[in-house]
């Protein structure tokens, strides 16, 4: 932690005008955007990165990026020598990526005059499809092989022009070309507003005190950590929660946390958790580094810029080759979606036991992946459509927890029934609450939702949940939320329970209905 | 673009004409009279419970009992809603989406906020009904509403008492059979108010259309209660227009049946009063500032008042046209603190009213942007307010010395450091509406009001790259001043969904032909001529695949200009992707009569004479002594160089060393960067 004085009103300046950096190319990709996925789901990050890749600022975007983007970044300067106006593009898992379909994209920001960056921007959008054996690229895989295509730290911009066969490669292994060249359009625009703004930053305030900010502001975010791990009393705390299965019949899979208090650090450990699957459930080393990020930032009852200070008093222990830093060529698609969220569950578990006054019951803890694929009747043309579903929140101590509400590692935002069924051969029967599904407590854990929709085609329908045989859990004498079930209806009426993690070839008219868990209750029920 | 001066555009004139702006506020409500003896101000404390008592109460001191047109911004629905006081209302869905407005779009706000918060939804689940009935998206009907249906959902509404039902079907943007049908049968149920969604409207997206038409229905029956009081007080002689959320009025009956129009017209009327006035000074690329309490509201106007259809009030989204304003939690109640990481941080938390800033002397002891503005000399206590409220300069300086020993820092650069900061805020909400989306600001001249903003003002001209700052005359109920200078405004839309090489010829003229049918029946049964009534077509439009659309003008070449305003906001546009039209906007405008203003009399007075004094004040960390000036005593074309102090009973100006002031024809102040 640097020494040097800082001025408390250039502190808060220069805190404000990072993080509206990142907004605004955030907002640029949003607006811009063709996947569903960036443009109404919002599952996307932007960021900026000081000289030496450390992050600085990141807009308030998708939680499951908070630890990761500044690995990509990591990456990108390793593998590729990037000059003024070049721009890297990667999605590789075990190098700077997260899963497939997060394509990120790395910018250095040349100041006049000189040979070295001042600045990096990066900004990571979940696209449509990246191919793979399945529609939406979120595939039941048995290795990364078979998710899509895998992009290591390459430049996809160089002298400020697009490198046509980068590009073309990446295209051409895609289901959905045009709108992913829209994408990775919106990407780079997104990435040259930043810069563009940076070099401005640093030419109105001079490059000296933005240095010395960019600094200043991490040893900020270390300080209010810091600050916040002191208020946590000091031992060891242990918490195990579990994973169905892997969607291969593997099952279930813990993770086991402990974590150490000492002063004003800790150590997130996860020695005991099961060895990486068969299945697609493995997270890499950023995912859960980004999970243990999000737990400390939550029970913060401040807020805390996000940037690299954040990270500084934690220690994360992540075995190698386990469900929390898997190692290639494991299959990574559910770690960010499905396993990021247990990671959250199993350190606000352990959490809960040092400060239970601050830590909610578990949360439905799964992000319900649906994805439909096929051939649209209407034009002709294969279609690829990926959403997410939300469940119940965990209750707080002191508050009911939200009904049908994306929680921790995810915010997206669900796509309008009217968008939904005017770009796609389906009809949506049913978007309901699943009243009842709550844990019972002395606060209510949320209500799950009940989505269901109707192929007007023949299909591909993937599902990749969890929480189907394991409850979110209670706190505090509260009752769990109750699991989620996905159910195909086949037009005569019959019904077929369908397993957590499942691909399934559906005929035309049938219905799958996906009920996603409630929030585990928090207290014991009132009448008790 | 450059500050074009525009010629100054001269309305009928009726010589006898008064018409009455009404403005009620939570402390005051504001009049201002335009007549042929030119502007008029009075303030009248309001009165909460029934808003029309001080209406009839200013009215009457005003001698204006009969005969005016009064254009009235209310807040009777914003309060109906954020209070959570409407009627019963009751909503009829389709079936399977009775939780639409529950679930809204998933998301949370706050996502590291262990209390993070989703609004309620105004309908509750009990009065939430299905309907048999489904359309799909190009409006075909996949199942029919048959009449033992209508009938036995206009039932249920009837035993469930409610007072007003929202009608809500999936795809009634595309037909508005069913909807029309429920309308109809539920129609005849004495006393319900009734409201259909494709009437409200007319886009897709299930969740924005629903939110929209149920606050509609939920703060309906209160607006209409509330301005059929009015009416029938006020008597048949005096003419009531209601102000908009878009910025224009419209008449009191259509305002009972539309009250979700009403709901965010407050600030709408600042940013028409301040568009107006900049206007009149010869300017027409304007920012204007308006600087209160607990909150400041920004909005560009590139020649044209900015609008948008992403509304929202309290959470929710009210998908109409309204006036493009940005809100940020800053103003002159709002608190500095230090924060755990030793960071100063002011706001989001306001001292609000009660006890208000340090200095007001009434219990708060946290120090405020106020607090810190009196203490670099940039209040003058004994002006504030026409010297009518005390304050108290040792409060502040208690307050701020409290907080100056936490940073480490002397109370002067710590009250600096609050203003800074404050500044910070609110540069950061200009920078979204100008730079963010393509426009420079060194190209517009900001027009502030509200009680604070013209303390900011220079500061803030400054960093952005502002060459002029207006301070109207009577900044203090600019809003006011708006609503009476407002045209009657109606929106209508149609969603379409074509793409444009799609478009067989004729779709968008016929498209446009049916709202036009429908905007001149209803602007022609609200007294105007065909002649009085302008209309502007527009298209939204966006990339085959995109999820937001840009509104551009319908004109042939309305593709290009969507490619042009593509590059403007995002930095890039691609004409070989294809395009797709997605809503067609019709604004109905029927222009109103307008009292000409009139120049400001020179009395030919010496500037000297307003010059009341010499005070400190603090700039940069610099102490000097500014001229203290009464605004009331100054003549059009005086000027001086700052620093000075510009006191009125409604507002004060700050005017940096750095900066020149002068007085145009009109009365108001200009300030400009030496």
């Amino acid at each position: 932690m640097s020494r040097k004085k800082f001025d408390p009103v250039t502190l808060e300046v220069f805190r404000n005008l990072f993080y509206s950096v990142a907004e605004e190319m955030g907002v640029a990709l949003r607006r811009t955007a063709f996947s569903p996925n960036i443009k109404e789901r919002r599952d996307y990050s932007c960021a900026v990165f000081d000289g030496r890749g450390r992050l600085v600022a990141q807009g308030e975007h998708m939680p499951v990026h908070l630890g990761s983007m500044p690995l990509s970044v990591e990456a990108a300067i390793r593998h590729v020598a990037m000059e003024p106006g070049d721009m890297v593009v990667l999605n590789d898992p075990f190098c700077g990526g997260t899963h497939l379909p997060d394509i990120t994209l790395v910018q250095p920001v040349y100041l006049e005059g000189d040979d070295k960056p001042f600045f990096y921007v990066a900004n990571r959008a979940h696209h449509s499809d990246v191919g793979g054996m399945t529609p939406g690229s979120m595939p039941l895989a048995r290795s990364i092989y078979q998710e899509g295509i895998r992009i290591p730290p390459l430049k996809l911009v160089r002298k400020g022009r697009v490198v046509e066969d980068v590009m073309a490669l990446i295209l051409a292994n895609v289901r959905t070309p045009v709108e992913r060249e829209g994408d990775l359009t919106a990407q780079i625009a997104s990435n040259r507003t930043g810069a563009k703004r940076l070099a401005s930053l640093a030419e109105k305030y001079g490059r000296r005190l933005v240095e010395d900010y960019m600094q200043h502001l991490q040893d900020y975010a270390e300080r209010m950590t810091r600050e916040a791990i002191a208020a946590i009393p000091d031992g060891v705390y242990r918490f195990t929660d579990y994973l169905d299965d892997d969607g291969l019949g593997n099952g279930p899979l813990p993770i086991s946390v402990t974590i150490t208090v000492e002063r004003d650090r800790a150590t997130v450990d996860f020695t005991g958790t099961a060895p990486q699957a068969e299945g697609s459930v493995n997270a890499i080393y950023a995912i859960t580094l980004s999970a243990v990020m999000y737990c400390f930032r939550l029970i913060v009852p401040f807020e805390v810029p996000a940037n690299h200070g954040t990270v500084r008093p934690l220690t994360v222990i992540a075995p190698e080759g386990t469900l929390v830093n898997a190692r290639p060529p494991a299959p990574v698609a559910g770690g960010n979606v499905e396993t990021s969220q247990r990671i959250v569950d199993a350190v606000l578990g352990a959490l809960a036991q040092a400060i239970p006054e601050r830590v909610p019951a578990a949360s439905s803890g799964t992000m319900n992946n649906l994805t439909l694929g096929g051939i649209d009747p209407g034009t002709g043309r294969p279609f690829a459509y990926y959403e997410t579903i939300a469940g119940g929140m965990g209750a707080r101590p002191g508050a009911d927890g939200l009904d049908a509400t994306h929680t921790h590692m995810t915010n997206s935002l669900n796509t309008p029934v009217e968008a939904l069924e005017h770009d796609y051969p389906v009809r949506v029967r049913r978007y309901a609450v699943r009243r009842g599904s709550g844990g019972k407590g002395r606060y209510r854990g949320g209500d799950g939702i009940v989505r269901e929709i109707e192929l007007l085609c023949p299909a591909e329908v993937t599902i990749l949940s969890d929480r189907r045989a394991r409850a979110p859990y209670g706190l505090a004498g509260g009752e769990p939320g109750l699991p989620g079930e996905t159910v195909l209806i086949e037009s005569d009426g019959t019904e077929r329970v369908l397993p957590s993690k499942a691909s399934v070839w559906v005929r035309s008219n049938t219905i799958i209905s996906v009920r996603t868990p409630g929030g585990g209750g928090y207290g014991r029920p009132v009448g008790d | 673009m450059g500050l074009r001066r525009r010629p100054q555009r001269l309305p009928q004139v009726n010589r006898s004409l008064k018409l009455v702006g009404i403005d009620t506020g939570g402390t005051f409500t504001d009049f201002v009279v335009l007549g042929p003896e030119g502007l008029k101000i009075h303030k009248e404390r309001s009165s909460p419970r029934n808003p029309a008592e001080a209406i009839l109460k200013g009215l009457k001191q005003l001698g204006l009992a009969s005969g005016a047109v009064i254009v009235h911004g209310s807040t009777v629905a914003t309060n109906a809603l954020l209070e959570r006081k409407g009627a019963r209302a009751a909503l009829l869905v389709t079936q399977g989406f009775e939780d639409v407005l529950e679930i809204g779009r998933q998301a949370r706000r706050g996502i590291y906020d262990l209390y993070a918060s989703k609004p309620a939804s105004v309908i509750p689940a009990d009065l939430r009904f299905p309907v048999k009935e489904r359309l799909g998206p190009r409006g075909e009907i996949l199942l029919p509403l048959n009449p033992a249906e209508i009938r036995r959902v206009a039932e249920r509404v009837e035993q469930a008492r409610a007072e007003s039902v929202a009608i809500c079907l999936l795809h009634s943007y595309a037909n508005g059979e069913h909807e029309r049908a429920l309308q109809e049968a539920l129609g005849a149920i004495d006393g319900l108010f009734v409201t259909a969604s494709h009437e409200v409207v007319g886009e897709f997206r299930e969740y924005e259309r629903f939110s929209t038409t149920a606050i509609n229905a939920y703060v309906g029956p209160v607006v209409s209660g509330y301005l059929g009081d009015l009416a029938e007080k006020l008597g048949r002689e005096t003419k009531v227009r209601i102000m908009q959320s878009n910025g224009g009025s419209l008449s009191i009956e259509a305002a009972r049946r539309h009250a979700v129009q009403t709901i965010l017209s407050g600030p709408a009327g600042g940013a028409v009063g301040g568009f107006h006035l900049g206007r009149r000074a010869g300017y027409d690329q304007i920012v204007t500032f308006d600087m209160g309490g607990t909150s400041t509201d920004v909005c560009l106007c590139p020649g044209m008042l900015g609008r948008t259809t992403e509304g929202e009030i309290g959470g929710l989204p009210v998908r109409l046209p309204v006036i493009d304003i940005h809100t940020v939690g800053a103003g002159g109640g709002s608190i500095a603190y230090r924060d755990p990481g030793g960071a100063l941080r002011v706001g989001p938390h306001s001292a609000g009213a009660d006890p208000g800033p340090a200095c007001y002397g009434l219990g708060g002891t946290e120090p405020t942007v106020t607090d810190a503005n009196l203490l670099l000399g940039r209040i003058s206590a004994a002006h504030f307010l026409g010297g009518a409220a005390p304050l108290y300069p040792d409060r502040a300086l208690e307050a701020v010395t409290g907080l100056a020993a936490a940073i480490g820092l002397s109370p002067i650069d710590a009250a600096e450091g609050i203003v800074r900061v404050a500044n910070a805020t609110m540069e950061r909400a200009i920078r979204v509406i100008s730079l963010e989306r393509g426009y420079d600001p060194r190209d517009f001249v900001l027009v502030c009001f509200g009680g604070a903003g013209a303390m900011h003002a220079a500061d803030l001209a400054r960093s952005l790259g502002f060459e002029k700052v207006l301070v109207p005359e009577g900044a203090g109920t600019l809003s006011a001043l708006g609503m009476l200078l407002a045209d009657v405004r109606r929106d209508y839309s149609q969603t379409l969904l074509v793409p444009t090489a799609a478009l067989k010829p004729g779709t968008l003229d016929e498209a446009f032909r049916r709202l036009e049918e429908r905007a001149v029946a209803e602007l022609e049964e609200e007294g105007f001529e065909r002649h009085q009534i302008a209309l502007e077509r527009s298209l939204d439009l966006r990339y085959v695949g995109q999820g937001f659309e840009l509104t551009v003008p319908y004109r042939s070449d309305f593709e290009a200009a969507f490619h042009r305003l593509h590059r403007l906001r995002y930095g890039y546009a691609d004409p070989r992707r294809a395009t797709e039209v997605v809503n067609a906007r019709l604004q109905a405008v029927g222009r109103t009569e307008k009292p000409k203003f009139r120049p400001k009399e020179r009395r030919g007075t010496k500037l000297s004479a307003a010059v009341l004094d010499e005070i400190p004040m603090v700039f940069s960390g610099r102490k000097v002594r500014g001229k203290l000036i009464d605004r009331t005593l100054l003549d059009p074309g005086h000027r001086f160089r700052g620093p000075a102090l510009v006191v009125e009973y409604s507002t004060t100006t700050v005017v940096p060393p750095d900066f020149y002031c002068s007085m145009n024809q009109w009365g108001d102040l200009l300030l400009e960067p030496s």
